[in-house]
Order: C-alpha cells, then structure tokens, then sequence
C-alpha cells in the first residue's frame, strides 16, 4: 500500500516537472489525475454541473499559466484546493445564488451509492446548498476532501477554531433543515 | 431523520466530471497557449512606457497610493484646522478692535455731557446773581415808603 503511495507520488512528481518544460501531455496527466477533486468541490458548491465544468477549467487554465510557481504534487493538490475555493466563492457571489436558491430549487442530486438512502442524501445535498458560502466550503473540504480542521483552516485561510465552529454550525444548521424539511412532508400528507 | 458524518461523506463523494472533460480542458488550454504564443510574437517588446512623470504617478504601487492619499488627507486636515483658527482669531480681534471703539465713543459723549452741564452750571450762577443784584435796591425802596 505505502509502495503504491509512494509509486503515486514519483508518478505525479514526474508528471510535474515534465509538464512545468511544456510537455502537454505531462499536463493532461495532471489534468486526468486532479479533476474529480476540482469538479466536485465546484459542483457541490455550485449544485449546477455546467457551471462546475466551466469553473474546474478555468482553475486548470490558471493552473497552465502559473505551473512554473508550483513545487510539488502535495502543493499542487493544496493550490488546486484553494483556488478552487476562492472561485466558487467569486462564482457564487456573481450569481448570487447564497441563500436564494430555496430548498425546492436545488438541483436534482447525481446518482447515489445503493447502500445509502437516496432520499436522505437528496436531502442533504440540497441542504447544503442552502448554507452560506463559507460554511458549504468548510462542509465540502471536511467531507468531501476529508481535511482535518488545520488543513481547512490553511486552504480557505481561515483562523482554525473558526473552521471548527463553522462547521459545527454547519451541522446543526443541516440537521435543523432536515428536520423542518420532514415536518412540512408530514405537513403535506397530514 | 438523522444523519450520521458517513452519510454526509456520502452525499458528498468526488463526482466524475464525465466523458470528455480532459479534452475539453486540455483544447481550453491549447487555445490559450496559442493565444499567448501568438501574442507574444506579435506584441512590442515587454517595456512600460510612461507617458511622462505626471502620468508615472499611476505605475505607484497600491500601497504607495495609500501611503499619498492619507499624506494628502493629513495635509488637507492640518490646512483645514489652521484656516479655521486663522479666522476665528481674526474674527476675535475684529470684535475686540469693535468694542474699543466703542468704548472710546462712550467716554468722549460723557466728556462732553459733562462739559455741557458745567457751561449750563456756570450761566444759571451767572443769571441768579444777576437777578440778585437787580432785586436788593428796590426793596430798600419799598421800606423807605412805608
């Protein structure tokens, strides 16, 4: 398991240093290796697949323009991270979509895993698009990306008990949805 | 309904961007790479031109900007504070300069009310004696007679 982590990381190390000389297909590699990550930071902010497409390409295209000022794959993947960040917030800020967009007008949530419940993850995917932008941020980074608090504080630069008491909030404030989504259903049927 | 932190992990689990994303990304950045190609090819080479010291002012760094606008903001409170002391004490000795005037009026109308009551004084005396004078001799007449 180490021996493949460590093939991984010679792999991308290489990749890096062929795509800083120019070679395109070193960084498509890239490319290929990083855009789950960017998309899926994109689209679970944004909840709307063509802007995430649109915005994770932008955030290679930067990556293409600044490649020379990164040094290595684990400050690649924490660049990508932060800049994908502060674009989602630009993004979000231009259409103005924070709190505006009502649970009802969330997008339809992509396919689920079979053992989950699809009704719950429907749920709290468009609660999270009802958070504010920062705290969906600090939600995607901690479940999506699996960064501990430190990392989040890093990328979205942000003081660490602040990380830590927003994605508290966060929680309670999904739970807090979930749970008043459930009583209106009952509401509906009653 | 609850939920647990797996199911958020869930929720949230790396969407795949779909067939093509790579090569949609990848021919974004051929294009710009052309587009920068070409642009430098055909750009002047990279010097700043200045159009003159006045217009230099905008090559400042922002920070220096700031630093000259608050100089500027300064200046300008300082001069706006002194301006204002300047008049009020002009307006101060104006008043003072006033009231001396006024002062030096009063004295010279009570000088001469004074001197207009003494000469008023003098001639009343001057009558009475007078009419003193003329009224002694005919009294002794009168006594003589009866």
């Amino acid at each position: 398991m180490e021996q493949t982590a460590a093939f991984e990381d010679d792999r991308l190390k290489l990749a890096l240093n062929l795509a800083v000389k120019g070679d395109g297909q070193a960084f498509e590699d890239l490319v290929r290796e990083h855009q789950g990550m960017v998309f899926s930071i994109a689209y679970h902010f944004l909840q709307d697949r063509s802007l995430a497409e649109d915005l994770a390409q932008e955030v290679f295209l930067e990556l293409f323009q600044t490649l020379d000022r990164i040094q290595s794959p684990a400050h690649l993947t924490y660049w990508l991270r932060r800049v994908t960040a502060n674009r989602c917030i630009d993004q979000g800020r231009k259409k103005h979509r924070r709190r505006e967009m009502a649970l009802e007008e969330a997008p339809e949530p992509v396919a689920s895993s079979p053992s989950a419940d699809p009704m719950l993850l429907e749920r709290l995917q468009q609660g999270l698009a009802t958070l504010p932008e920062k705290q969906r941020l600090v939600v995607i980074m901690r479940f999506q990306e699996g960064l501990g608090p430190a990392e989040i504080a890093e990328v979205l630069e942000m003081p660490v008990n602040t990380v830590k008491s927003t994605l508290h909030r966060s929680l309670a404030e999904l739970r807090k949805g979930l749970a008043r989504k459930i009583r209106e259903v009952r509401y509906a049927f009653f | 309904m609850h939920f647990s932190e797996d199911d958020l992990r869930e929720a949230l689990k790396r969407k795949d961007p779909g067939e093509g994303f790579t090569q949609r990304t990848m021919a974004r950045v051929n294009q710009a790479r052309v587009n920068q190609a070409q642009a430098e090819g055909t750009a002047p080479p990279a010097t700043k031109k200045v159009n003159g010291k006045f217009l230099a002012w905008w090559t400042l760094r922002p920070a220096w900007t700031v630093v000259v606008a608050a100089v500027l903001l300064l200046a300008c409170g300082i001069g706006g504070y002194q301006y204002s002391e300047y008049r009020h004490a002009e307006e101060m000795r104006i008043a003072r300069a006033k009231q001396q005037q006024l002062q030096q009026e009063a004295e010279h109308a009570r000088d001469q009310a004074i001197m207009a009551l003494e000469i008023a004084r003098a001639k009343l005396n001057h009558v009475l004696q007078h009419a003193q004078l003329q009224a002694e001799p005919s009294d002794k007449v009168r006594r003589q007679r009866l």
